[in-house]
């Protein structure tokens, strides 16, 4: 006898359909489970007869054959189990056959019968929707991440025996539990702080703004303590709010990775601030096995901040370059390559040489100096349109603008900007190619002349020249102006400097 | 083969120039500047050295001089160097890079001064002979130095050289470079005095460097062919710096350091010594401040400096600069206050927008009163 029950495992961070087939038949006891399965899922044997037995349903006692189709695709996780166990219930009689059809199933099961929430229900409840499957069971702790996604009716379960007695319809299915009352979001705006924290530091905020306006890579040098990594942190109170085609890209990642939050849609752009010790494969993704996404998949329509630019490992820093080239990450693994989104904004901070003091006071040797820039290669320095150096707030500088009236700023320099670019691809100042600047942002006379005196002025390169013109319209559609006049230029210019 | 056999070309060394016997000398392994200069003390005419070199008597005039501690040590390196001894292959070295040998106490030998630690032998390199023949002025000063103190550097290597005089340094990156660069820019003669072998570029950065000054001027060195940069020949370099000048010139130096040991060379050997005073705040400038303190003159003119070698100042002025217009740019210039300063402290300073004051910056930086260097903004 044959019964298939539609799930889905996870790969990276989308879902692959799993036809879980259990076939059972008469001869000496056994119970093998077949398809690539990988060692957690092998396991899930032990647990799907415990499980089971303790929900008071017979185990049969005959040749058990589990088959996980399609049978090239490895799978991982504990997420199939609930559809084993289902499968099993209906070859074994407890189920009349016909009670799955058109339901998939997702679950991890506990030794008692419990059914327990498994990461990435959003792209596997997506990935079943998509399949034509109508309704989906999902363990009761996932089933608000499920009711995200439309067009499929979610059934919370929270345990076998309860999931055999709504099957059969003997009772009716339980309601979706109340989301845990009142813990912040932890990107909120009280966690986040505000811009008016920070003392001083006008350049810094003006770059800052730009940053979040245009989708600019801001580098922030100075000595320690003036209030760089404050200011960074404070990025995300002026950022845009996701909005829920993004949001929902958004959640499916981090509910991928098992970082899930109470189930509720991720409004407010990730920020993410590895520590320096972080390796190649946690910054861009990869690791053994099913490959994970990395920090640069979390900060997807979010801020990335590396802290201490310097003390990263080149080789992870260098990593960096191609996601921040093409905002996606390809990460390639015997027998499947995987392509997961990264489209983030960089920010980072780094002192200006190893004593931290920086020009007119610093008492590096210039060997100590040359090592210390030579630990950032000019290739990812070059990613920075914006290269700022941060000095002490002075003795009468007072607390800057209020996030609130720079986040307006930037929700109007982000209208903008989709106005201008609603034909083209790109969805920001920062994206636009070299070759269609002189397109999209036109110089009038004046403008061109102060751009080239400062291409002239400033050694700037073909592409250096490109990104302070990319700046210059990011600052112009900050101040609400439709032309891109000299003095912004010259502030776009001033807003890259050669740092570290 | 027999020892005998091995030592034979020594034996008729009659045939051998002083000056290959004496560029074998500096060529032979663990060769440094005092065994080189206890061997010449020892036998000053180099083919008698050679020979003694060759025959393993080198140990005798070891004796005094910072050589190996141990009798047995002093022999096994005077066996190392008769076994070493090559002046054929020397011979083939200087040929190919054209290099010439300066003898002490015969013409060309640029030291004048009976100077105990002076280099008994210099290996020669470059096309601009009549370098030594000029008043020389050595310009030095640190590796970290300041926008400010390379620009000076520079404009001082320019006067120099209009001027007539050759500029002496030692091609490190900073201070040194500058100055050369400023004198090569100029159409001047230099000498670069460096540390490792003549054929040996180092810092490797400046090999265009390295190459200006052989045409324009002459490389020397004491050490022998391939020397590698050795960290103790530097400072002992720095004595050559100070002897073959004729005045010596700090344009920016830290109170530890290399300028201070050419420094105090120079003081030994009775040199003039200039120093450019800085502000106490600059690092870069505060080993220069303590020389003022010491006694040496403060460098304010160059023409002053220049006058003082008998030598006329061209009066070339530097390319007229633009009045800074009045508003927003005299109020950002007048708040860098001579120093380095960024935009955010100008921004704080003179409670201006971050546009006005990067709009005055670009503007004085265009006229040529700023520099912009590392995230600063510099006054000219």
């Amino acid at each position: 006898m044959l019964a298939s029950v539609p799930s889905a495992t996870l790969l990276g961070i989308d879902g692959q359909l799993v036809e879980v087939e259990v076939h059972i038949s008469n001869g000496l006891p056994s119970y093998t489970v077949v398809g690539l399965p990988d060692a957690s899922v092998r396991e899930s044997r032990e647990r799907v007869r415990a499980a089971l037995i303790s929900s008071e349903i017979e185990f049969p006692k005959r040749r058990i054959t589990v088959n996980l189709a399609p049978a090239g695709v490895r799978k991982s996780g504990a997420g199939l189990e609930l559809a084993v166990a289902a499968g099993l219930m209906i070859v074994g009689g407890d189920l009349p056959s016909g009670c799955l059809d058109g339901v998939g199933l997702i679950g991890e099961l506990g030794l008692d019968g419990t059914v327990r929430r498994v990461p990435g229900v959003l792209a596997l409840v997506d990935t079943l929707a998509r399949a034509g499957v109508g309704t989906v069971v999902v363990p009761a702790g996932n089933a608000h991440e499920a009711a995200l996604v439309d067009g499929v009716e979610v059934r919370p379960t929270r345990s076998l025996g309860e999931l055999r007695c709504c099957l059969k319809g003997e009772m009716p299915w339980p309601p979706p539990p109340d989301p845990p009352p009142g813990r912040p979001d932890p990107g909120g705006a009280d966690a986040m702080g505000d811009l008016s924290d920070v003392r001083g530091l006008a350049v810094a905020r003006t770059a800052l703004a730009a940053a979040a306006a245009g989708g600019h890579h801001l580098l922030l040098a100075g000595p320690p303590g003036v209030g760089k990594t404050m200011l960074a942190q404070r990025l995300p109170s002026i950022m845009e709010p996701l909005g829920r085609a993004e949001a929902l890209e958004v959640t499916r990642v981090h509910s991928a990775t098992g970082q899930v939050h109470d189930g509720r849609l991720i409004e407010r752009p990730p920020f993410r601030a590895p520590h320096h010790t972080a390796s190649p494969p946690a910054l861009v993704g990869g690791g053994s096995g099913r490959p994970h996404p990395g920090e640069v998949t979390l900060a997807h329509r979010g801020v990335l901040f590396l802290d201490e630019l310097g003390e990263f490992p080149p080789r992870a820093l260098d990593a960096l370059r191609q996601p921040l080239e093409e905002r996606v990450v390809r990460i390639s693994r015997v027998p499947t390559s995987l392509e997961l989104p990264a489209d983030f904004l960089l920010v980072a901070c780094t002192n200006p040489c190893p004593c931290g003091r920086g020009a007119p006071s610093c008492t590096c040797t210039d060997a100590q100096q040359d090592r210390y820039r030579r630990r950032l290669s000019a290739p990812l320095l070059d990613r920075f349109d914006l290269r700022v150096s941060v000095s002490a707030p002075g003795p009468d500088d007072g607390p800057g603008e209020a996030s609130a009236a720079v986040a307006s700023r930037v929700s109007a320099a982000i209208a903008r900007q989709e106005a201008r670019l609603a034909d083209w691809p790109w969805r920001r100042n920062a994206h636009v190619p070299a070759g269609a600047l002189e397109r999209l942002v036109p110089l009038g006379p004046d403008s061109d002349a102060a751009w080239r005196d400062a291409i002239r002025l400033n050694g700037l390169s073909g592409r250096g020249a490109a990104r302070i013109r990319r700046v210059a319209r990011t600052l112009a559609d900050l101040a609400d102006r439709t032309d891109v006049d000299p003095p912004t230029v010259m502030l776009a210019a001033s807003l890259r400097e050669d740092v570290p | 083969m027999t020892d005998a056999a091995r030592v034979t070309p020594g034996l008729d060394l009659p045939a051998t120039r002083p000056t290959v016997a004496a560029a074998t000398l500096v060529q032979l392994p663990r060769m440094r500047p005092d065994r080189l200069r206890a061997l010449a003390d020892r036998w000053p005419d180099p083919v008698t050295a050679l020979r003694a070199v060759c025959r393993g008597q080198a140990a005798a005039a070891l004796v005094h001089a910072a050589g190996p501690r141990s009798d047995a040590g002093r022999r096994r390196l005077a066996a190392e160097w008769a076994a070493a001894a090559d002046p054929d292959a020397t011979a083939r070295a200087l040929a190919r890079r054209s290099t010439r040998v300066l003898l002490e106490g015969r013409p060309g030998y640029p030291i004048k001064d009976p100077l105990p630690d002076r280099p008994p032998y210099l290996l020669s390199e470059g096309d601009g002979l009549e370098a030594l023949q000029r008043p020389r002025v050595a310009v030095v000063g640190t590796r970290a130095a300041t926008p400010h103190g390379l620009a000076d550097a520079r404009r001082l290597g320019e006067a120099l050289a209009e001027a007539g005089a050759t500029v002496v340094s030692g091609l490190a990156i900073g201070i040194d470079a500058a100055a050369h660069e400023g004198a090569l820019a100029a159409g001047g003669l230099v000498v670069g005095v460096v540390a490792t072998g003549p054929d040996v570029v180092y810092p490797r950065r400046h090999v265009r460097l390295f190459d200006q000054v052989r045409s324009s001027g002459l490389l020397l060195s004491e050490a022998g062919f391939g020397t590698p940069p050795e960290p103790f020949r530097f400072p002992i370099r720095n004595r050559i710096i100070a002897a073959l000048a004729d005045v010596v010139v700090v344009v920016e130096a830290k109170v530890t350091g290399g300028t201070r040991s050419t420094a105090g060379h120079a003081l030994d050997y009775g040199r003039d010594i200039w120093a450019q005073p800085g502000s106490v705040r600059n690092p870069a400038a505060e080993g220069c401040n303590r020389l003022v303190a010491e006694g040496a003159l403060p460098l304010l003119d160059h023409a002053e400096l220049i006058e003082s070698l008998d030598l006329t100042p061209r009066g070339r002025r530097d390319p007229a600069r633009p009045p800074v217009p009045a508003g927003a740019p005299r109020a950002v210039l007048a708040a860098c206050g001579g120093e380095a300063t960024t935009t955010d402290q100008l921004v704080s300073r003179t409670g201006l927008s971050p546009t006005e004051v990067a709009t005055a910056a670009a503007i004085l930086q265009k006229g040529g009163h700023l520099i912009r260097s590392r995230g600063t903004w510099w006054p000219t």
